[in-house]
């Protein structure tokens, strides 16, 4: 039972990072996204040093958020589409499996390369040397809580009328606490104190919303194909 | 005994037409006590309590601000209930006092964040202070929204009331957390600055016109909910023939 | 009548904005049911219109 299960997920996995990697210039959009609001912000406040540094651990943060926002809205939408979200349901029902298999290939493709790149955003904007390593930390713990919690809004807003508005409608309450205790711990570094505290809290919400996101995920993916 | 009657009770007021009857008789009543509690508790407010001795006559939205804020958030807790139910037994009632449980909420949310703004300026000299309740009842404003939104982006009113109460459980799971962390990012961030309603011992004269108001509010949500779920429940069943024999037979 | 009040502009505004977005919502829920009566009426109308054509 529990093979079977773990079986469908991997196969799912499989075909999300085939997929991914055939069209690799489409899945790195994100990365390119990011970067042009990282380019805008200077442009936007002035290149001074200064004020840059103060604002880089918000800034890289909301272009990451933005960033993963970006293909939120693709995450079940063509399964839904070609029917193969229904087929998730029957059989086996390993639904739970499979959200985790989706939501980790999303992760891999909207999370990982902010954080492989966020060093090179990190300098571009300014930040502190000596809070590279904190920002790279909060990125790592929290970018699987942005997938998660993103996954949620695009599965209630699966068979919508005009899902795109009200999904980032919807993500914005759910991340303000993530995007509070992020760019807290960054600040911290940058300011030379302990980010601890603020690195555990963004720990505590990001296992909170891997208990509890998925679940709730399954639900409304059951709802939506009612 | 009355546990059955209660049941039985429970059951009647259960089906479309009965609830129907029963809001159509109640909701003017609970209009009526809310106007009463409503104008006693604005007559102390205004006339009885004496000016706050730091903050004037400003102090005296505090009757507004307050009991907003704690009904906008208790109407949460009873739309979260709500919503549980409406998941658990698939009760369509529950699944539309849920869906009428949010503007309500919107509204009084409303309310708290242009009284406290208006309170703001006289008080910090701007419009808008980053302070954490405002900033948390803001986000609360968003979620509301979020609700609305997405029931109404649903063709099918069942569906859409039931995917709402997953967004609705998500949100008060998340609502402590945020309310907590926009406290801690204020704390950090600002240091202390003049509350609006702060830690300081309420004067004894301040207590009744509150609780007036608090009682009113409370009515006017019971009020306003009976309205909105009675339309909700005429528009899902408007080919139904209880409501041919309500609506038809009375209104020609 | 009315007391006089310091910061009295940010007191009434407040006090009316609680006014209107109380009124508004006992007010709104009658404006939807009236159209929902008249829309339902007119359906039935049509209805009645319809038998009366056949026969």
């Amino acid at each position: 039972m529990i093979e079977s299960r773990t079986h469908a997920a991997a196969a799912l996995f499989r075909r999300d990072m085939k997929l991914a990697f055939r069209r690799l210039g489409e899945s790195l959009l994100p990365l390119f996204f990011l970067f042009t609001v990282i380019v805008l912000i200077p442009l936007g406040v002035g290149p001074g040093p200064n004020l840059l540094s103060r604002m880089a651990p918000g800034m890289v943060w909301v272009a990451a958020l933005l960033a993963s926002l970006l293909a939120l809205e693709h995450l079940f939408r063509p399964d839904l589409e070609d029917g193969t979200l229904e087929q998730w349901f029957v059989g086996e029902r390993a639904v739970y499996a499979r959200v985790m298999a989706r939501l980790l290939s999303h992760w891999l493709v909207t999370g990982l390369p902010v954080i492989v790149f966020s060093p090179l955003a990190a300098e571009m904007l300014n930040l502190p040397r000596h809070a590279l390593g904190t920002l790279i930390v909060s990125l790592v713990i929290g970018t699987p809580a942005l997938s998660l919690l993103g996954g949620l809004a695009a599965s209630l807003t699966l068979s919508t009328r005009g899902a795109s508005v009200l999904l980032s409608i919807l993500i914005f309450p759910l991340i303000v606490p993530l995007v509070i205790f992020a760019t807290g711990a960054v600040s911290m570094a940058a300011d030379s104190l302990d980010p601890g505290a603020h690195l555990g809290l963004l720990a505590a919400f990001t296992i909170l919303s891997l208990t509890l996101a998925p679940i709730g995920i399954a639900a409304a993916l059951r709802m939506n194909l009612e | 005994m009355i546990w059955k009657t209660l049941k039985i009770w429970f059951h009647k007021l259960g089906s479309a037409p009965s609830f129907y009857r029963f809001a159509r008789v109640v909701s003017p009543w609970l209009w009526f006590g809310f106007a009463v509690t409503a104008a006693y508790g604005l007559y102390l407010a205004l006339y009885v309590v004496p000016p706050d001795y730091q903050q004037g006559d400003s102090a005296r939205i505090l009757y507004i601000h307050v009991p907003a804020a704690w009904q906008a958030m208790f109407i949460y807790l009873v739309m979260t209930i709500l919503a549980i139910i409406a998941l658990i037994w698939r009760i369509r009632l529950t699944e539309i006092l849920a869906m009428s449980c949010a503007p309500i909420g919107a509204a009084l949310t409303l309310v708290c964040l242009v009284t406290g703004s208006l309170w703001g300026k006289p008080m910090w000299g701007t419009w808008w202070e980053w302070d954490a309740r405002l900033t948390s009842m803001l986000v609360l404003l968003f979620i509301y929204i979020g609700i609305m939104g997405l029931y109404a982006a649903f063709d099918d009113r069942r569906k859409g009331a039931r995917i709402a109460s997953v967004l609705i459980i998500a949100g008060a799971v998340n609502i402590p957390i945020i309310h907590f962390s926009v406290e801690w990012w204020n704390t950090l961030h600002q240091g202390a600055t003049i509350k609006l309603t702060g830690e300081s011992s309420m004067d004894p004269s301040m207590l009744p016109p509150l609780i007036w108001m608090v009682i009113s509010t409370k009515l006017f949500f019971g009020a306003a909910l009976l309205d909105r779920a009675r339309n909700e429940l005429l528009d899902q069943d408007r080919s139904k023939k209880w409501v041919a024999r309500q609506v038809l037979e009375t209104s020609s | 009548m009315i007391p006089e009040l310091s910061h009295a502009s940010y007191v009434w505004t407040s006090y009316s904005v609680f006014g209107v977005i109380v009124a508004w919502q006992f007010i709104q829920p009658l404006i939807r049911r009236k159209r929902l009566v008249d829309s339902m009426l007119e359906a039935e109308a049509e209805r009645r219109a319809a038998r009366r054509n056949q026969q």
